[in-house]
């Protein structure tokens, strides 16, 4: 099922990294239009699978890698809309057939454990991948902040000088999606802190969970460097380049926190 | 109809010479007056700008045609035909058609891809249809030009990159702020280059323009100079760096200004905002190390030197796809010539038709004069309706074969010799003999220059 959006995506990818290097304005509609149809076809996958359980699969690490995969390309998508900006797709692209070949080639189809049903944890889980969508963005932006940083402080104008945004844009892209994030990562932290009281009695793996459980542990220390940077950071000077290795090593804490941790280390919070 | 070229350019005359060429002075409107009475020409534009005088002409006769521009030229303008004769160069036909072309495109531009040409095209165009000088096929050219004009503009980077000191600074402000908008500049130093930098980022749309220099009345006056702008006294120079965005430094001084420790302090209480210094002083205002401060961008006006020489070679390194695009569009312009080649043997064959019924129907009138009206009229429709048939076809192969030059141009001969199109009724040979456009000497010009 998750095979036809991967497909759309990798073609996607390809058209908008050849746009990228070769600027052929047909090129990037081309891209666009091949997006929307990945996200499409995604969305019906999505709605299947949401018609088949009665909610919006998340449990299990495939569906909620395959959910934020479409996350992101919505997200990116709203931001490529809004800013008509086609750069930032060769950098998110690569990301997006990435992840969503683990559910493409993992195709287990978990049924959700009693416990992981209500309205509480569906908050929690999906404004939390839809952080972890924002955190992405705001990563890939920061990287390509850095690019053009570094080619303007090396007075070597060349490839990316040529086809990213201003330092100001990348900037406040940034900003942005670190704000989105940040709101979403505190709305699922605390509905999570609040749902598992209420679920402890009926699940004995909610009765482990504590802060010391690694996966939890390394949820704070996300919200701790995000709210640094969405808070603090520039009223330090910590603005430009410092916010975008910020947001670059947030997320590589949250991709730690998703994939391998989910997968071998957590002792408890192992949905 | 022959299309003819005459005319200078940066490339083959000096600039005192192009200065005495200038239609611009004299008017273009009474040149083309001027040269649409001497009759030798069908259309005229002349397209006049500091870079290049040159008159686009359709004739019908282009060896006649071009010793009278020449003659026109020299007449005009005053000039000595011996002086001017070695800078002259003459196209016909295809050859203009490729020339036009990429002077559109700016690719024979003094500064490759310079967009103000096509602006200077369009203008002449316009001033010879105001003029009535330019007819369908001048008309054709030039708006095909300015269709590869476009073109080459959004499909090559030709027109890409700053190829100037004040427009590389101002692209770099841009990479780096985004909008000017809103952002603040510091100009330190009243010199002729700080004003001139400063007078193009106020044209770009800065919030504030601040002049410091170490005599107030000197920047005081730059500042009216520039217009909009403010003077501030040299002692308040720190407070004027830490309120502004982008700095020019252009002072005469002979030791840096401005050092890094004194940047360092500056950025504290701004929060690392951005600095973009741009130091167009010899010998240099600012100490080179204050670059390495992190959000300051130092560049001084070598750095900027070289962006514009890459920017060049990038543009350079653009021609062949804009001279691809080029060659794609004389095809095309080709093409569209032959089928108004097939056009014009239409009417000449229906014409010929028409006249043998005509003739034909007055021979017999004698006999016919004694049919009732309506007889006679139904012979006039029968006949006509029996030529309308018999050229259906040929006039459906012809409109049909109109893409392909080769087709229309034996077609055309073909039929001419067949029908003996080019004798008109009197049996002597005519002098615009009908014939597929251009003509067998214009197809090998056309294979020349690719």
């Amino acid at each position: 099922m998750n095979v036809l959006p991967l497909a759309l995506y990798a073609l996607a990818c390809a058209a908008y990294v050849w746009h990228f290097a070769r600027r052929d304005p047909l090129l990037g509609r081309t891209a666009t239009t091949l997006l929307v149809a990945a996200t499409m076809a995604h969305t019906f996958v999505i709605g299947m699978e949401t018609m088949e359980f009665g909610q919006i699969p998340m449990f299990g690490i495939n569906s909620a890698i395959s959910t934020f995969v479409w996350l992101l390309a919505l997200a990116y998508l709203y931001t490529e809309m809004t800013t008509d900006e086609r750069a930032m797709g060769a950098f998110i692209l690569p990301l997006l057939v990435a992840f969503q070949a683990i559910p493409a080639f993992h195709p287990a189809v978990e049924s959700p454990a009693a416990v992981l049903q209500g309205p509480l944890f569906g908050v929690h889980v999906s404004s939390l991948m839809f952080a972890y969508a924002s955190f992405a963005l705001a990563c890939v932006i920061g990287i390509t902040y850095v690019l053009l940083f570094k080619e303007i402080k090396a007075k070597h104008l060349g490839f990316f000088y040529a086809r990213l945004p201003s330092l100001q844009t990348l900037d406040s892209m940034n900003q942005r999606a670190i704000a989105v994030g940040w709101i979403f990562l505190t709305i699922g932290l605390i509905v999570g802190a609040v749902w598992t009281p209420q679920a402890r009695v009926e699940d004995p793996r909610v009765q482990a969970m504590s802060l010391l459980d690694p996966k939890i542990f390394l949820a704070l220390v996300c919200w701790l460097v995000y709210s640094f940077e969405a808070f603090a950071a520039r009223r330090i000077g910590w603005g430009g380049r410092r916010a975008a290795y910020l947001s670059a090593i947030g997320f590589a804490i949250v991709m730690l926190n998703f994939v391998p941790i989910s997968y071998f280390v957590t002792n408890s919070h192992d949905f | 109809m022959h299309l003819l070229l005459v005319g200078i350019s940066h490339r083959t005359a000096p600039v005192e010479l192009r200065e005495r060429l200038d239609f611009q002075a004299r008017g273009v409107g009474a040149a083309l007056r001027a040269l649409t009475a001497r009759g030798s020409t069908r259309e005229a534009v002349v397209v006049s700008t500091c870079n290049r005088a040159e008159l686009y002409a359709a004739c019908d006769d282009a060896e006649q045609a071009r010793t009278d521009l020449v003659n026109f030229l020299t007449e005009f303008h005053g000039l000595d035909r011996a002086a001017l004769q070695p800078h002259l160069y003459d196209l016909v036909d295809l050859d203009v058609t490729r020339h036009l072309f990429r002077v559109a495109a700016g690719l024979d531009s003094m500064v490759v891809g310079e967009p103000q040409i096509l602006g200077q095209v369009k203008e002449a165009l316009t001033v010879a249809s105001a003029e009535q000088s330019a007819g369908p096929l001048l008309h054709r050219l030039f708006h095909s030009s300015f269709g590869v004009g476009k073109r080459v503009r959004t499909e090559t980077g030709i027109g890409a990159g700053a190829v100037s000191i004040g427009f590389a600074a101002v692209a770099l402000a841009r990479k780096i702020f985004g909008d000017l908008n809103g952002r603040n500049v510091l100009v330190v130093g009243a010199g002729e280059m700080g004003k001139l930098t400063a007078i193009h980022m106020k044209s770009q749309g800065v919030n504030r323009v601040t002049i410091v220099s170490r005599t107030m009345a000197h920047a005081a006056r730059t500042a009216e100079a520039i217009g909009g702008a403010s003077a501030a006294p040299w002692e308040d120079i720190d407070a004027a760096l830490g309120s502004s965005d982008i700095v020019i430094t252009a002072t005469g001084a002979a030791s840096p200004i401005l050092t890094k420790a004194r940047i360092e302090t500056i950025m504290r209480p701004r929060r690392n905002q951005p600095l973009f210094i741009i130091d167009i002083a010899l010998p240099r205002d600012v100490e080179p190390a204050a670059g390495e401060i992190e959000q300051v961008f130092l560049y001084n006006i070598d750095d900027l030197q070289i962006t514009v020489r890459e920017n060049m070679a990038r543009r350079e390194s653009e021609m062949a796809r804009a001279q691809a695009i080029v060659g794609e569009e004389v095809d095309k312009f080709d093409g569209w010539l032959r089928s108004r080649g097939a056009v014009s043997t239409i009417v000449a064959l229906r014409r010929h038709f028409e006249r043998i019924r005509r003739a034909e129907l007055d021979r017999l009138e004698p006999k016919l004069a004694t049919l009732p009206p309506e007889a006679k009229e139904r012979l006039e429709d029968i006949t006509h309706l029996l030529i309308e048939k018999l050229l259906l076809t040929p006039t459906e192969q012809l409109k049909a074969s109109g893409g392909d030059p080769e087709t229309v141009g034996a077609y055309g001969d073909a039929l001419t010799r067949l029908f003996g199109l080019d004798e008109p009724e009197g049996g002597r040979p005519a002098r615009g003999r009908v014939e597929p456009f251009p003509g067998p000497k214009s197809r090998s010009s056309s294979g020349s220059g690719r």
